[in-house]
């Protein structure tokens, strides 16, 4: 879909996804490294456990479908040649630390003025401005900072984060959207423009405006651990998690009533719960006894079941009860399987092989897929760079 | 300047976040969205946490209003065949995206579904988006958010080593989703806008997010390692935690991603250091990783001496990584936020005001932003049907008295 559209990702860590999903759409994404390659190279685990840049995990992760050259902004003959290179590309990339970039004349402003019709798109803590811009920040800043953090956990300990980067996982699609208009608007306009991607702002919206419904209800959510509010939401199967929800409403009763019939099949529900009076359930105003009652029974039930058993008959039953996967389980889902939401990635040079989810959504003709492995250091200068020297014609 | 979807014509059906968020994007930058609506089946963000004595039925919920600002509202009975044949004039004769998140099923029964309105019209982008997608064996299951997080690995990968998982707050599918809505969307009407062909594009909320777990599935289908939740720590910065501060509930998170960092952090915590941040083995990251557990102590020790915002204040003026855990009334007085105008005032006909949300990132040279909450069921009804599909009035009586409107 963005096919003949050229993408240079100066990006760390914190940007990376972003031009893995630019590249999955059929961008030529470009990955520009320094010398010693990026600094996800460097970092474990290791294909295989073996260290070596081209063996980093999560570098295959997120840079799939991107090219890579080496090239050094602080070294002139490279600095003319990034140059030639940005003036064949639609989009830069980039993950800049405040002020990083301006020396080089890479900052937005710079970059803007020297290629007006380049869609520069910066992904920053904070943004470009503004009273936090200087303000230093990873995915536990941005998580803390962006609200969901103080809702996360238990009560009785400290706040948390997921233990992945999810303050990345929400920017990257961000970035790419903004990119994207940015091109859209330029087949009209002739002109690109900045595009300021926040991972703090980008945050607010895993609350769902909740923080914005505060002056209404005049009071704040708390961390409850595995409940929401005062009902569980996580319990514990015979070997993992289960996500089961005790509220009520109309849609959600149902699938209680669905969840006894079961445990009665199964001889494993009490005579008040095959009895109970789901007509006027409302988990608001249940007393606390009450509610202790009902996630016994349903506690009890659930621990001696497996999570797959639990969510087999949750599909037969249409019963509002699924799985906490771990990898393995989201390998194995049968519905990913059935998709075929995973692509294998070969990688012989290395003696190993990956799977990685091959597109965020679907279309007929499979437009958004993984093109390539994630590049070797360098390895596409040649082809790229005889590009350039064609155009520049032949080196003085 | 102007907007960047200026003249885009959305025609959206569905409900809940994963849907309207996606259009909220593109209302926000100038689409023209039409949300199609029923009273006898009303989006259920319209009655969420409705008291009996809230006096404003089913325009009187704020979360609707938060999330669908700028939109305009139709609401058709769509069990009448010309309840149908209305919503299907305005997708051929109108929009340029329908966008839907149902379950599949209804789509298909009213003849809306995208093989349908694209053999009509094939230059038509048509999005789906619920929670497993259009195909396969599970695509009916009837889930909300809290499976989508369970299935897609985010609840396994968030809490205590020692304690259940318990998933990020709210549903984390229901806020990666949108953007990826959006961002097809938006792919496909530039596609459009090169090539003149339309789209049919299939996402499911479960996928999306698992797609950004990437690294995870790498991992596992690599090296065969099940990435599990970690509390919040992390295995290449270190500190890398959240402490207590003053006060009641409140923390700070501080994160020490180099050397340098580490370095202005012992400066910071005075001269000489307290002895638990001293020690040359502490230079580098090997060695706090290897005392992880003293650092913590030490930190948290420290930091409950001071009010979060000034500590957050004095380690970034240091140099140091550090946030506070920022509440719900925080974030309402955020100056990085407002400084971005993150927090749009509008005014609702019986809520007041509402303080509607932009999106993450801001364009140079577009126009952006909302002037009003979301619709009124109904509010446009009469409007669009005499503007956009010509009816006139006794037309629009007629089916109001035959039960088509609502």
């Amino acid at each position: 879909m963005l096919s003949g559209l050229r993408v240079l990702d100066l990006c760390d860590e914190s940007g990376q996804l972003a031009g893995r999903i630019l590249g999955d759409l059929g961008a030529d994404v470009i990955a520009v490294e320094p010398p010693g390659g990026k600094a996800l190279r460097h970092r474990g685990p290791w294909l295989g456990g073996q260290p070596g840049i081209e063996r980093g995990v999560a570098w295959h992760a997120l840079n799939a479908s991107k090219r890579s050259v080496r090239l050094d902004p602080d070294a002139p003959a490279d600095r003319a040649r990034l140059e030639s290179l940005v003036a064949t590309a639609d989009v830069w990339l980039d993950t800049p630390a405040p002020g990083a970039r301006a020396a080089q004349g890479l900052d937005p402003a710079g970059l803007r003025a020297r290629h007006p019709r380049l869609v520069v798109c910066a992904i920053t803590p904070f943004g470009l401005d503004g009273p936090w811009s200087r303000y230093r920040a990873g995915d536990l800043i941005a998580v803390a900072l962006g609200g969901n953090m103080g809702l996360t956990g238990d009560p009785d300990r400290a706040p948390l984060r997921c233990t992945m980067p999810t303050a990345y996982y929400h920017a990257a699609p961000e970035a790419a959207l903004g990119v994207t208009m940015a091109l859209y608007a330029r087949e009209e306009s002739g002109r690109g423009q900045i595009v300021d991607v926040s991972l703090h702002e980008t945050q607010l919206q895993t609350q769902l405006s909740f923080p914005a419904q505060y002056p209404i209800k005049k009071q704040g959510a708390r961390r409850a651990g595995p409940r929401i509010g005062r009902t569980r939401e996580i319990w514990r199967a015979a070997d993992g998690y289960v996500s089961f929800g005790l509220r009520g409403g109309p849609t959600r009763v149902k699938n209680l009533i669905a969840t006894v019939e079961l445990m009665d099949e199964c001889g494993a529900a009490p005579d008040w719960l095959r009895d109970y009076d789901w007509a006027h359930y409302n988990h608001n105003t249940l007393a606390d006894a009450e509610i202790a009652r009902l996630e016994e029974a349903f506690g009890a039930f659930f621990a001696t079941r497996t999570m797959r058993e639990l969510y087999e008959q949750a599909l037969v039953r249409r019963i509002l009860l699924a799985p906490c996967n771990d990898a393995r389980e989201i390998a194995e889902h049968r519905q990913l399987r059935e998709r075929e939401l995973f692509a294998t990635v070969e990688l012989p040079e290395l003696g190993s092989s990956l799977e990685l989810p091959d597109f965020f959504a679907k279309t007929e003709d499979g437009a958004i897929r993984v093109r390539r492995r994630a590049p070797r250091l360098g390895e596409h200068e040649r082809e790229v760079f005889a590009e350039l020297e064609g155009r520049e014609g032949p080196a003085a | 300047m102007t907007r960047v979807f200026e003249g885009v014509r959305v025609l959206e059906l569905g409900s809940g976040a994963a849907g309207p968020v996606a259009t909220r994007y593109l209302a926000e930058h100038g689409a023209r969205v039409i949300r199609i609506e029923s009273a006898r089946a009303p989006d259920f963000l319209r009655i969420l946490w409705l008291t009996p004595e809230s006096r404003f039925g089913l325009d009187g919920s704020p979360m609707f209003h938060l999330l669908n600002p700028d939109k305009e509202s139709l609401a058709v009975n769509l069990r009448e065949p010309e309840g149908v044949a209305l919503v299907e004039r305005l997708a051929l004769e109108w929009a340029d995206v329908v966008s839907e998140n149902f379950a599949p099923g209804p789509m298909e029964r009213w003849g809306l579904d995208a093989a349908s309105l694209r053999r009509e019209r094939p230059e038509l982008i048509c999005v789906s988006a619920c929670l497993f997608g259009q195909t396969g064996s599970q695509r009916s299951y009837p889930g909300f958010g809290g499976q989508g997080s369970a299935i897609s690995g985010f609840n396994h990968l968030t809490g205590w080593p020692d304690r259940e998982a318990i998933g990020p707050a709210h549903t984390i599918t229901d806020s990666l989703s949108p953007r990826f809505v959006a961002l097809a969307i938006t792919a496909a009407l530039l596609e459009r806008r090169r090539t003149g062909r339309g789209r049919t594009i299939d996402l499911s909320q479960i996928e999306a997010a698992v797609y950004c777990q990437s690294e995870v599935l790498a991992r596992y289908t690599a090296n065969g390692e099940v990435v599990t939740r970690r509390g919040n720590a992390d295995d290449h910065t270190c500190p890398h935690g959240v402490y207590p501060c003053a006060g009641e509930d409140r923390w700070i998170a501080i994160a020490v991603y180099d050397d340098a960092q580490w370095r202005a952090l012992r400066s910071a915590l005075g001269e000489p250091p307290p002895g638990w941040a001293s020690g040359a083995q502490l230079e580098a990251l090997s060695g706090r990783l290897a005392a992880r557990d003293a650092l913590d102590a030490g930190l948290a020790a420290w930091t409950r001496g001071f009010e979060p915002q000034p500590l957050m204040e004095r380690l970034q003026a240091a140099g140091v990584p550090a946030g506070v855990v920022q509440s719900e009334p925080d974030l309402l007085a955020d100056p990085q936020l407002a400084h971005r105008g993150h927090w749009v005032p509008t005014e609702h006909p019986h809520l007041g005001t509402l303080l509607v949300e932009r999106a993450g990132f801001r364009l140079s040279d577009a126009e952006s932003g909302f002037s009003r909450p979301g619709p009124l069921l109904g509010e446009h009804t009469d409007a669009i049907l005499r503007e956009l599909l010509g009816l006139d009035h006794a037309k629009i009586a007629r089916l109001r008295e035959n039960g088509v409107l609502e």
